[in-house]
């Protein structure tokens, strides 16, 4: 379809599947990460417009990782979607309020799912906060 | 309190914070012994009460002194009376025996007589000295007082009844003399003689008389420096024991309601879930053990408390990766199903893809079983906060018949929504009482028969909001009413149909409670149910 690279930042490796073969089905292409380290890495590397982050991560977790992403010029302005299992209530303000594009939590509802990645890769990248500054003056 | 009420003066503040503060030398001395509160009562007590009777003591000693002194002026006042009596008497005697001797004067009665009396006309004057001399003698003699003479006066008195006992035997023969006429001359001695005593006589009584009115006057003024020094003296030591008292008593208490006053402050301290601090009583008594008792409960609660908190950590931490761990394989299986029924890699056959609605069913079924029992828990663990806000109950109500739209029409059943003005907004946690209203219109399209009606009503009753879910399904046996709204009860019907977990009602219940709310349901077998809820809400 559009073509749009997503990288899939998830540890579980059915649900990777899941999500890989979903998305080149529906005509993205993907980038696995299975740690935050990694996903950085491909991050810097490939620059993808959209990043599906899983939350709970061995090692740096996803809000450390989104975190790193927006630290970095390179990779500040990638569009990142949150997919968490851990459904707590009061989590979608809090995951919003931590930068992030979206939130979806697990069991993911495909259709839902495939309508957020269209929507948010469809906005493109995120204005860039510096970039907004420099502008001003 | 107390210490407020004192006068600001810093001088008057000073005394009293060293008169009644727990920092006092001499009431933490008090404080520090070792001894019970009784005992330190006790002595204190027995203390005050010693003061008093030496207090007592003394007065009745200064009295008992007075008293003798009044007794002894008593007694000089009488022996100045009865030596007066004497001297008067002397006197009486010396003027007639003077009369007896010169003629020159005498009594009145002698009046009118002539100058030269010879022999005989003597003895009428013989007769008054010798009546003179009777009236003396009862005043000489001792048994007639009504006091002991001290030794000096008996020494006198001696002297004085000496001399009566001449003048006596002088005037017997006088008299003899004057009975038998004889001459002047004749008499002249014993008359001498006489007179000689009477001489002594009067020089003794005068003497006598004058000694005790002296010692009248030196007892006087002795009594009047004696009262003062006594009045003084006890003054003095009863002002001394009243202070003595009182700054026992001062110091008692204040070695006592000090660490009452700091172990009352502490345990309200503790009451209102502050552990942090320590009670410091120095008393070596019951309130010592009493504070170091409240030191001990405070930590033990500390550390209570301190795992408790852990305890419910470590809770909310699986409760937490219990979530993780269960959507995370659903997500597969539902995600999967779902890929695969979109035919997103190809077509499947009929039977296929009711397969695959089974699994998903049965995946959705697991995953409201795990939300289920997850709130259950974080209500029963107080993990859950209401996030109260105003919001539309009406809206709130339209979603949940909208949520259940799909099945109702799938079953047949008719949803009706009877809405009264007078209920919109209202205070509470939106999401909370959706999941409440959703899982009472699940319950009802679930157990209503196609053909059957389910209709949610609203009303406003005695400042609550009352939400009721009404259907025409098979009805609730009354032994079964209760039961329902606790885990894991079912109903037959409930068994039959397969689906449910048991949880609902029971979360439906602790999260309308948690609402101060109440809900209970009406029914009666093959009449339907009427579940209602009923939330305190203010008048708009």
């Amino acid at each position: 379809m559009t073509g749009d690279r997503i990288l899939v930042v998830e540890d579980n490796e059915l649900n990777m599947k899941l999500f890989h073969d979903v998305l080149q089905a529906t005509g993205y292409t993907t980038l696995k990460a299975y740690t935050g380290e990694e996903a950085v890495e491909l991050a810097v590397s490939h620059v993808p417009t959209l990043v599906l982050m899983d939350v709970q991560l061995p090692g740096i977790d996803g809000v450390a990782t989104l975190a790193r992403l927006r630290d970095d010029e390179r990779t500040a302005s990638i569009r990142v979607l949150a997919l968490t299992a851990q459904a707590m209530h009061g989590d979608r303000t809090g995951f919003l309020d931590a930068g992030f594009d979206g939130y979806l939590s697990k069991p993911v509802d495909i259709a839902e799912l495939l309508r957020t990645v269209e929507e948010l890769c469809r906005r493109g990248k995120r204005p860039r906060r510096g970039a907004s500054l420099i502008d001003r003056e | 309190m107390a210490r407020s009420a004192v006068p600001e003066t810093s001088l008057t503040r000073h005394w009293w914070a060293a008169l009644t503060g727990g920092d006092n030398r001499l009431v933490r001395a008090v404080a520090r012994l070792p001894v019970t509160v009784r005992t330190k009562l006790l002595v204190g007590f027995l203390v005050i009460a010693a003061l008093l009777v030496v207090v007592g003591v003394l007065g009745l000693r200064f009295l008992g002194q007075a008293n003798g002194r009044v007794e002894r002026l008593g007694t000089l006042q009488q022996r100045a009376a009865v030596y007066n009596a004497i001297q008067t008497e002397a006197t009486l005697l010396r003027q007639l025996l003077g009369f007896r001797a010169g003629g020159e004067s005498g009594p009145a009665i002698l009046t009118g007589a002539k100058t030269s009396l010879g022999g005989r006309r003597w003895v009428l004057v013989d007769g008054e000295i010798d009546f003179a001399l009777s009236q003396l003698g009862p005043a000489t003699s001792e048994a007639t007082y009504p006091f002991v003479p001290p030794a000096d006066d008996e020494r006198l008195l001696e002297r004085i009844r000496g001399d009566h006992r001449t003048i006596g035997v002088d005037l017997v023969a006088l008299t003899k003399l004057d009975r038998s006429g004889a001459n002047d001359s004749r008499g002249r001695r014993p008359l001498a003689a006489a007179i000689n005593a009477d001489q002594d006589l009067f020089e003794v009584t005068d003497e006598l008389a004058g000694r005790t009115t002296d010692q009248t006057d030196a007892l006087i003024a002795a009594n009047r420096s004696a009262y003062t020094s006594s009045r003084n003296l006890f003054i003095g030591v009863g002002a001394g024991s009243v202070v003595l008292a009182l700054l026992l008593g001062l110091i008692l208490s204040w070695s006592l309601i000090d660490p009452i006053q700091r172990t009352e402050s502490r345990l309200a301290e503790i009451a209102a879930g502050d552990f942090s601090g320590h009670l410091d009583v120095a008393n070596r008594d019951e309130l010592g053990s009493l504070g170091s008792n409240v030191n001990r409960m405070n930590g033990e609660l500390r550390r209570l408390y301190g795992e408790l908190e852990t305890a419910s950590r470590h809770k909310s931490e699986f409760l937490a990766n219990m979530s993780h761990e269960l959507r995370t394989p659903l997500n597969a299986i539902i995600g999967f199903s779902q890929v695969l029924r979109q035919r997103l890699f190809g077509d499947i056959n009929e039977k296929q893809d009711e397969y695959l609605d089974d699994i998903l069913s049965s995946g959705n079924h697991l995953l409201s079983l795990i939300n289920d029992v997850l709130d259950l828990s974080k209500v029963e663990a107080g993990q859950v906060e209401l996030e109260v806000a105003d919001f539309s109950l009406r809206e709130t109500l339209e979603r949940g018949v909208v949520m259940v739209r799909e099945r109702a029409v799938k079953n047949g059943v008719q949803l009706s929504l009877g809405l009264t003005p007078d209920v919109d907004t209202v205070r509470g946690d939106e999401r909370r009482l959706r999941q409440v209203v959703f899982n009472l219109l699940s319950n009802a399209v679930k157990f209503t028969p196609a053909g059957g009606n389910v209709t949610v009503t609203t009303a406003r009753v005695n400042g609550e909001v009352y939400v009721s879910v009404s259907d025409t399904g098979p009805g609730i046996a009354l032994a079964d009413q209760e039961r329902i709204f606790d885990e894991f009860q079912q109903t037959d019907v409930g068994v039959q149909h397969g689906e449910g977990t048991g949880l609902g009602l029971a979360l439906s219940k602790r999260l309308v409670e948690l609402h101060g709310g109440r809900i209970w349901v009406e029914s009666a077998p093959g009449h339907g149910s009427n579940f209602v809820f009923a939330m305190p809400s203010e008048e708009p």
